[in-house]
């Protein structure tokens, strides 16, 4: 418990370096304007930025996209509020009440509201990263190369059957993954396979370059290939940005339990922060004692949608950094962003990189305060960047992978492959394929392997290894569950969306929020 | 749900990537063909099954092109010229050279796509000074020369 405390502090002082807070700045700057822009995702700015990390010290590195998800994540509510497109799919809960609020001439409240819940959601969902993330990595201390092999399957399975539209095709997405993963040097026997005479291939797909490939690339063709339109103009903000103290103290409750469904949503492997918004919406509105006010403009609806959004980034960063599961495209990215940096999620990092983890999870703690900064005093001018011309982010994003992939081993060939991962990404995306799928089987592909042939080694080729123990009966188990959770997250995220669909129509505002 | 003809490209698209891997871990040492063939297997199931779903689904829905579905609102025009553009780009930053590869390719889209001259000037500017000091300056980065910058 002392160790635990020390690390704690050791972290905060860690943290608290002038590099580590210029990095917070700029990263939660750079997340609220790529999250405010409707043509950018959270998974696709982490993705650009992982590059930059290299050179950086680990924590530093994980710190800048720790801040950008944050700030992403946060991003999108502004444009959501004033100009009724969320720029993230995890604010279109926040679009219903915020975009009435702009009509009444209360944006600035509606801004306020958005910002001071997503600072307490953010700041909540790091007290059970605190506790909870330590507790899970002693459990994965018991895994063997056998549980190793689950493990992976239960990662696949989650990402592929929650976030696609078919499971089966969010299934193949994995397999096809999981085939790419054997490109390289065989790790066991180091023979050659599938490299088509490249010896840079030897070490596999580069995660990162497919990363940028699948998340980025993929969506400047996404941008490419529709008629480049003019967004609507953001709306003026009149009033005041605050809150009286009596509308602060009525958003309490609200807060608390969108962060506790928030932070439930994102431990839950395969939920993320846009099921997460629906249910603190609908929450906040069943709870609420002005239900009359919903669908008309009810800052309680825009506070139970950004707490329970915010609250998802720390409780999804729980399965990721202990088991090596993420749970959704996010933290599939900086996942990999640890692996760049020669670190294996899993008990090693609150072991032998304990200081760094901690230094980590402190630095995530800051990161909710310039949050909040960094929102209330810049969201007027983040609103005029959310209606940048896709014409401009086209060349524009297309240059930062460029030069993105080619900054990992300063090897142009390293672009080739982002490039070939572009169209793949491109032409999974227009099928429903699940570009996560692919990505999260890349990095759990060569876990997995070690895995299975680990354990088939020391029984002898015998399988029954993989069923021997009780962990590997909870981990089938799981994966089980993983298969069917689509079915039960499919109608929770349903019968939120229409009970807040039917609260749009209410309002007559006309369409529906446009999600990207 | 109708069936998508356009699936069937997919489906075809799967069983050619198994074919190929098929082949490629006949060539392997035997000790290395366990894995390999596990993921083979599994997509081959896999898209299998899929395939059967399609063909319920076509039995009890119908058939449906899918194709104004995937390629709504696609401008074949813009997204081919988008792409073209692209890789003339990444053959010419190892060949000219990183920032005048840049600028030849930001300025080319956006005079296509229309972009007004100030904000095209401005995007330029700020994008090439933003990598040279993020890249160059702060991580050390060494970008491609060519026979140019």
């Amino acid at each position: 418990m002392l160790d635990t405390l020390s690390l704690m502090g050791a972290g905060f002082i860690n943290a608290l370096t002038p590099i580590n807070l210029l990095m917070m700045i700029g990263g939660v700057a750079m997340g609220i304007v790529i999250g405010c822009m409707p043509g950018l995702s959270a998974a696709m700015g982490v993705a650009l930025m992982l590059p930059m990390t290299f050179t950086m010290e680990p924590e530093t590195g994980l710190i800048v996209l720790g801040a950008i998800y944050c700030g992403a994540i946060f991003g999108g509510s502004i444009s959501a509020i004033l100009i009724h497109t969320p720029g993230t799919p995890a604010s279109a809960a926040t679009a219903i009440e915020g975009y009435q609020m702009t009509l009444k001439g209360q944006a600035g409240k509606a801004l306020f509201t958005a910002c001071w819940s997503s600072f307490w959601g953010g700041l909540l969902s790091c007290i059970s990263l605190y506790f909870f993330a330590p507790l899970l990595a002693q459990l994965a201390l018991k895994f063997m190369s056998a549980e190793y092999f689950w493990l992976s399957i239960f990662g696949l399975t989650i990402i592929a059957g929650v976030s696609s539209k078919s499971l089966i095709k969010g299934l193949m997405s994995g397999a096809f993954g999981l085939m790419l993963s054997t490109i390289g040097l065989d790790p066991i026997t180091g023979v050659k396979r599938f490299m088509f005479g490249q010896s840079f291939l030897a070490e596999g797909v580069n995660t990162t370059c497919a990363l940028i490939g699948l998340f980025s690339m993929s969506q400047v063709f996404i941008l490419a290939e529709k008629k480049i339109v003019k967004r609507a103009k953001a709306s003026k903000v009149t009033d005041k940005m605050r809150l009286s103290k009596k509308e602060i103290r009525t958003l309490w409750p609200t807060i608390i339990r969108s962060w506790i469904i928030g932070n439930l949503t994102g431990i839950l492997p395969g939920a993320g922060a846009s099921i997460a918004c629906f249910v603190g919406y609908n929450t906040a509105k069943q709870f609420s004692r002005n239900k009359q006010d919903f669908g008309h403009g009810a800052y309680e609806g825009v506070a139970g949608s950004e707490a329970a959004n915010n609250a998802v980034t720390g409780g999804s960063l729980i399965p990721t950094l202990t088991l090596g599961i993420p749970g959704e495209s996010v933290t599939a990215v900086l996942m990999g962003g640890l692996i760049i940096q020669g670190l294996t999620p899993g008990p090693e990092l609150f072991t032998k990189y304990a200081p760094m983890t901690y230094t980590f999870f402190a630095g995530f703690v800051l990161v909710q305060f310039f949050m909040l900064a960094v929102g209330l005093i810049g969201c007027k001018g983040f609103a005029n960047i959310a209606r940048l011309s896709d014409a401009i982010l086209i060349p524009c994003v297309t240059v930062l992978c460029v030069v993105g992939s080619y900054a990992i081993h300063k090897n142009i060939l390293d672009v080739v492959v982002m490039l070939i991962f572009g169209v793949i990404g491109y032409a999974m995306r227009k099928f429903d394929l699940n570009t996560a799928a692919v990505v999260l089987a890349l990095i759990l592909g060569p876990i997995g392997e070690k895995g299975l042939r680990n354990a088939l080694r020391v029984s002898q080729g015998s399988i029954s290894v993989l069923f021997s123990s009780v962990v590997d009966w909870v981990l089938i188990a799981l994966c089980i569950v993983g298969v069917l959770s689509p079915f039960f997250m499919n109608k929770m995220e349903k019968k939120s969306q229409a009970l807040a669909d039917e609260n749009d129509a209410e309002a007559g505002t006309g369409d529906a929020p446009v999600s990207d | 749900m109708k069936m998508k003809k356009t699936d069937i490209g997919v489906v075809v698209f799967m069983y050619a990537v198994c074919a190929y891997w098929y082949y490629g871990t006949t060539q392997l040492k035997e000790s290395s063909r366990t894995y390999p063939y596990f993921t083979v297997a599994l997509l081959f199931g896999l898209t299998t099954l899929y395939l059967l779903q399609m063909l319920v689904a076509a039995k009890k829905h119908g058939v449906t092109s899918g194709v104004s579905e995937v390629f709504k609102d696609f401008q074949p025009v813009q997204f081919f010229v988008c792409l073209v553009c692209v890789i003339v780009y990444v053959v010419l930053v190892s060949t000219v050279g990183f920032f005048v590869s840049t600028v030849v390719f930001m300025v080319a889209v956006m005079l296509y796509l229309k972009v007004p001259v100030l904000h095209m000037s401005i995007a330029v500017v700020v994008l090439t000074v933003l990598i040279y000091f993020a890249f160059v300056r702060f991580l050390g980065v060494k970008l491609p020369t060519g026979i140019l910058i």
